[in-house]
């Protein structure tokens, strides 16, 4: 790997021409301690392209319709195949199953969110955890933390919940270099034993304030009192001479005993002949007219501590986007991002690796979820408005794959898009029923939109196979497709109409369920509970015949059930005891429900909630998804090379890449090589 | 104070021109050789220069003697370690010493200053920001004079009007592309323009019939760029001495340009006059001796 020592002087290079050789004499001696890989073969090339999303029903007809030029080449000359996705075919559960090389049985992840049986249901992101602190210093409104003797109080960390062995561990321990770029299901970064596996982590990395993406808005119009409306807050700007004062919401003060959100004012200015507006927020002044995004600036967040200490200060980044100046002024602004080069957490590995990119690339997105779907969902975007977002978005991952082409020498090399997911869900509608927003002619504008962002993936992977395509195993892989989202199925309402949820008018079992009556509860996208005995703090079935019987009887219900015009509604009912296999099923659903097209649990549901019907209209703007049945939704999989496996799921990739590497397939993994019958 | 600010400013905008004319000589090297070379030849020379002008403005003889007294002292201190009360007075005495070196130094760097000032404030307009570059853009702020929204009473409430009408006039140099945007509250208009041409321009702004200038400088490499055409404010004008000052009674007060940061790491923003300092400091300290001044 070129790791951009540009600036090498005398003692570097003798250093380091020294280790090679000393390493190179190792290498050669010591050739089983590095697994098995032969120098030839730790010098190989392998580029993986995610491209999460990216259906095959509609990569196929644009491929016929020769609107895939790259991919109808690769399908033509090369590999093509649908590639079985996991059980549920939910982003975080599919990547992790691509990372460990075998299903969610190995990870532990088997849903966006998890519970904790122990505290009856409280919910938490699957993927991460934030594990509390121990132990203060309590002065005035403070409360200190002293990770040193003789205090030794212990500060929260956030730790990664996915179990199991990454398939990078076995190259880094071959001395194989690996390189990911915005890895879904890999915050905070897993470390790196030998030094040779480097990673940005993607999906699951929090913006400043510790969610998933939380912008901020500003209106004339907004509340009066600053809302968090779910993704985003809302507040009210009121201007006297064309000026008024805003506070930008940073993170929490966590050294104060009661934590407050640290707050940054701005100014704003607008000139209304000019439709322009000039915002003042700390060093930076800058000027948007109507329509106009700024670019990216720091933003420092002063944390106050005890007299006697000096304050805290923590960076983040944000764009501002002037939306209108008058009649009613809307201002929005971005998640506030981590910082990139000077990041208050750690979200690659190893640390530096962030400010190396960013000394190349400035600043960019951070967060997991870049495109702001939520600022779409809650009204802030317009339709016109998310396309440009994200289009700013991927032009930035671009600039990001070119970064990591530019220094790429050999190993293996992974870069990951989300802008074909995140669109989707907002714009894909491949029939002819009623979207849930939309006019037929607005539906079909947009989904042309979403073919348009494939057509840029072809041109991407058209520059990826001109620079790699003779020297480099290429392979172009999605974790799942897309399907309509037109009908919600209220998990919660039918186990509580269905006398297994109580109480009767129960509206959620995270607040006011009646636990030693209620024998089945739902939480997350695609799982069932049972309230098993001994493992849910207030369990009332008992494990065995009882716990069986339940679960039998809830699956045929299940696939009885209609929607009013007779259709099916589930496709599968999965029994994770049936389905999982491996080391980390402790946290799993007892039932994993797979919907048909068309289908998919209701929005309360995912945090246990009911609603009036069992089944109803989605009118919600994210009018597509994926969480239906693992059957129904299959990824992609491309190759320069052609594929022999007659049916590729993701769990073989990570024992192909060893393969290539000439590295056998570990136990733990149970997918197989694609190039091998 | 406005009688004060008056007399300096007549006299430092006066000083500028000669300043300036002089400087344009001397520092004519910076704009071709690296930007680290030049700033290393000035600050030797300056540190050199500064030492002389120390040794001739101070009283040597009593800096002489307070260093002789501060090493008595000292000695004492290792002699009589083990007199605490000795050590005590001793230690209060290096003290003493201490400041009245401070003091001594106090008329040589009144006397320093102004030149000092001034020479630092030339090289800031080489080293502190760098010109635009064509495509690049940058926010361009006038100050106004007369429009304090406190004494206008516009029966509207639309404080637009309260500002007078300020037009940029179009230039091949570079393009308007956001502005105005009036700000009546800061008294303040400001563009957003864009380079197009390399070169030493003039912005022309427009007040009532007048016309009002301010330097743009686009390309490459190093040129002095003056990033402030100030007001009538004596503090303005000896910080940003290469342009004319406008004076008290102009309806514009100052025209600023938000130029980028100059990177590097000698002659940077701001890494520049760390380095000054240091590479000046060292050869006065290594002609020190030389050139017989005691510090």
């Amino acid at each position: 790997m070129n790791n951009n020592n540009k600036n090498l002087n005398r003692r570097d290079f003798l250093k380091a021409t020294t280790a090679t050789a000393a390493g190179l004499t190792w290498a050669t001696a010591l050739n089983p301690v590095w697994g098995g890989a032969t120098n030839s073969a730790r010098r190989k090339k392998v580029v993986i392209i995610g491209i999460d999303g990216m259906d095959p029903n509609l990569a196929q007809s644009m491929m016929d319709a020769g609107k895939l030029p790259t991919f109808d080449k690769l399908r033509r000359e090369g590999g093509y195949s649908k590639l079985g996705t996991s059980i549920p075919p939910q982003s975080p559960v599919a990547w992790a199953s691509f990372i460990n090389g075998a299903g969610p049985g190995s990870h532990g992840i088997f849903d966006f969110i998890h519970r904790n049986p122990a505290q009856q249901c409280t919910p938490f992101y699957s993927a991460a955890e934030t594990v509390a602190g121990s132990g203060f210093w309590q002065v005035g409104d403070h409360r200190l933390q002293l990770p040193f003797w003789p205090f030794n109080h212990t500060p929260s960390k956030t730790v990664l919940k996915r179990g199991g062995t990454p398939f990078w561990d076995y190259l880094d321990a071959a001395g194989i270099e690996s390189t990911f770029y915005d890895l879904p299901s890999n915050y905070p970064p897993s470390k790196s034993k030998h030094g040779h596996h480097r990673c940005l982590s993607g999906m699951g990395t929090p913006d400043l304030l510790g969610s998933y993406g939380t912008y901020q808005h500003f209106a004339e119009d907004g509340p009066l009192r600053p809302k968090d409306e779910g993704g985003g807050y809302r507040s009210m700007l009121f201007f006297e001479s064309e000026t008024t004062e805003a506070e930008l919401i940073g993170p929490y003060n966590e050294f104060l005993t009661n934590p407050k959100p640290v707050k940054v004012k701005f100014l704003v200015h607008r000139d209304l002949t000019s439709d322009a507006a000039a915002i003042d927020i700390q060093d930076h002044k800058i000027l948007l007219k109507k329509g106009q995004w700024s670019d990216w600036l720091k933003i420092d967040f002063e944390m106050v501590m005890p007299s006697f200490l000096p304050n805290e200060h923590v960076g983040g980044i944000c764009r501002f986007y002037l939306q209108e100046v008058s009649p009613n002024f809307r201002l929005y602004v971005t998640p506030i991002n981590i910082d990139p080069s000077d990041p208050a957490v750690r979200i690659t590995e190893p640390e530096k690796f962030i400010k190396e990119i960013s000394k190349d690339l400035n600043l960019f997105y951070t967060t997991g979820f870049q495109e702001d779907h939520k600022a779409l969902t809650n009204g802030v975007f317009s339709d016109d408005e998310y396309v440009a977002q994200t289009a700013d978005v991927l032009d930035e991952r671009f600039n990001l794959l070119n970064y990591a082409t530019k220094n790429y020498d050999d190993g293996l090399l992974f870069f990951y898009f989300s802008s074909t997911d995140l669109q989707s869900h907002m714009f894909w509608w491949d029939s002819d029923e009623k979207h849930p927003l939309r006019s037929p002619a607005g539906a079909k504008h947009y989904f042309e939109h979403l073919q348009s962002v494939y057509s840029r993936m072809d041109k991407m992977i058209a520059d990826i196979l001109k620079r790699y395509g003779n020297d480099a195993l290429v392979m172009v892989l999605s974790d799942h497709g897309f399907a309509n989202f037109k009908r919600q199925f209220g998990v919660n309402t039918w186990l509580r109409e269905n006398g297994y949820l109580y109480p009767s008018n129960c509206n959620s079992i995270l607040r006011d369920a009646d636990w030693p009556r209620t024998r089945a509860y739902g939480l997350g996208i695609n799982g069932i509970y049972l309230n098993l005995k001994g493992r849910e703090r207030d369990g009332v079935v008992q494990p065995g015949p009882q716990s069986e019987q339940l679960l039998d009887e809830i699956t045929d219900k299940l696939m009885a059930l209609r929607d009013t015009n007779g259709q099916p509604v589930i496709r599968n009912v999965y029994r994770s005891s049936r389905v999982y296999q491996g080391s980390e099923t402790a946290l799993a659903p007892d039932l994993v429900l797979g919907y048909y097209r068309g289908y998919r649990a209701s929005w309360t549901t995912c945090l246990g909630d009911t609603e009036p019907e069992i089944l109803s209209d989605n009118k919600s703007a994210w009018s597509a998804d994926h969480c239906s049945d693992a059957l129904e939704v299959p990824g992609v999989l491309f190759s320069n090379r052609p594929i022999k496996h007659p049916s590729p799921a993701l769990m073989d990739l990570a024992p192909t890449v060893l393969a290539e590497y000439q590295l056998p397939r570990p136990d733990t993994m149970t997918g197989t090589n694609i190039f091998e019958t | 104070m406005a009688f004060i600010n008056n007399i300096l400013s007549t006299a430092l905008a006066a000083l500028n021109i000669a300043v300036n004319a002089l400087a344009n000589i001397i520092f004519a090297p910076i704009g071709f050789l690296p930007g680290w070379l030049s700033n290393t030849i000035i600050s030797a020379v300056m540190g050199v220069l500064l030492l002389i002008l120390f040794k001739y403005t101070s009283n040597q003889k009593a800096i002489g003697r307070t260093r002789d007294y501060i090493k008595a002292n000292m000695l004492a201190l290792k002699l009589f370690k083990d007199e605490l009360s000795i050590t005590f007075v001793s230690q209060g005495k290096v003290f003493l010493g201490a400041f009245r070196l401070l003091f001594h130094s106090l008329r040589p760097l009144l006397v320093m200053m102004v030149p000092a000032v001034m020479i630092l404030a030339q090289m800031a307009g080489w080293y502190q920001f760098r010109p635009l570059k064509t495509g690049e853009t940058a926010l361009v702020t006038i100050k106004l004079n007369n429009a304090d929204p406190k004494n206008n009473n516009n029966p509207n409430g639309n404080t637009n009007r309260i500002l007078p009408e300020v037009s940029l006039a179009p230039s091949p140099a570079a393009e308007m592309t956001i502005g105005p945007v009036r700000i009546a509250q800061l008294n303040e208009i400001r563009w957003q323009i864009q380079a197009r041409q390399i070169g030493q321009h003039n912005l022309t702004f427009n007040v009532a019939g007048q016309d009002y200038h301010k330097q743009l400088h686009v390309g490459p490499g190093l040129q002095k760029i003056s990033p402030l055409r100030p007001g009538w404010k004596w503090y303005d004008i000896i910080l940003y001495p290469l342009e004319k000052p406008f004076p008290a009674d102009s309806p514009i007060q100052e025209i600023s340009i938000d130029y980028p940061n100059r990177p590097g790491w000698a002659d940077g923003s701001n890494n520049w006059m760390i380095y000054f300092f240091l590479v000046s400091m060292a050869f006065a300290l290594l002609f020190k001796s030389a050139l017989k001044v005691k510090i």
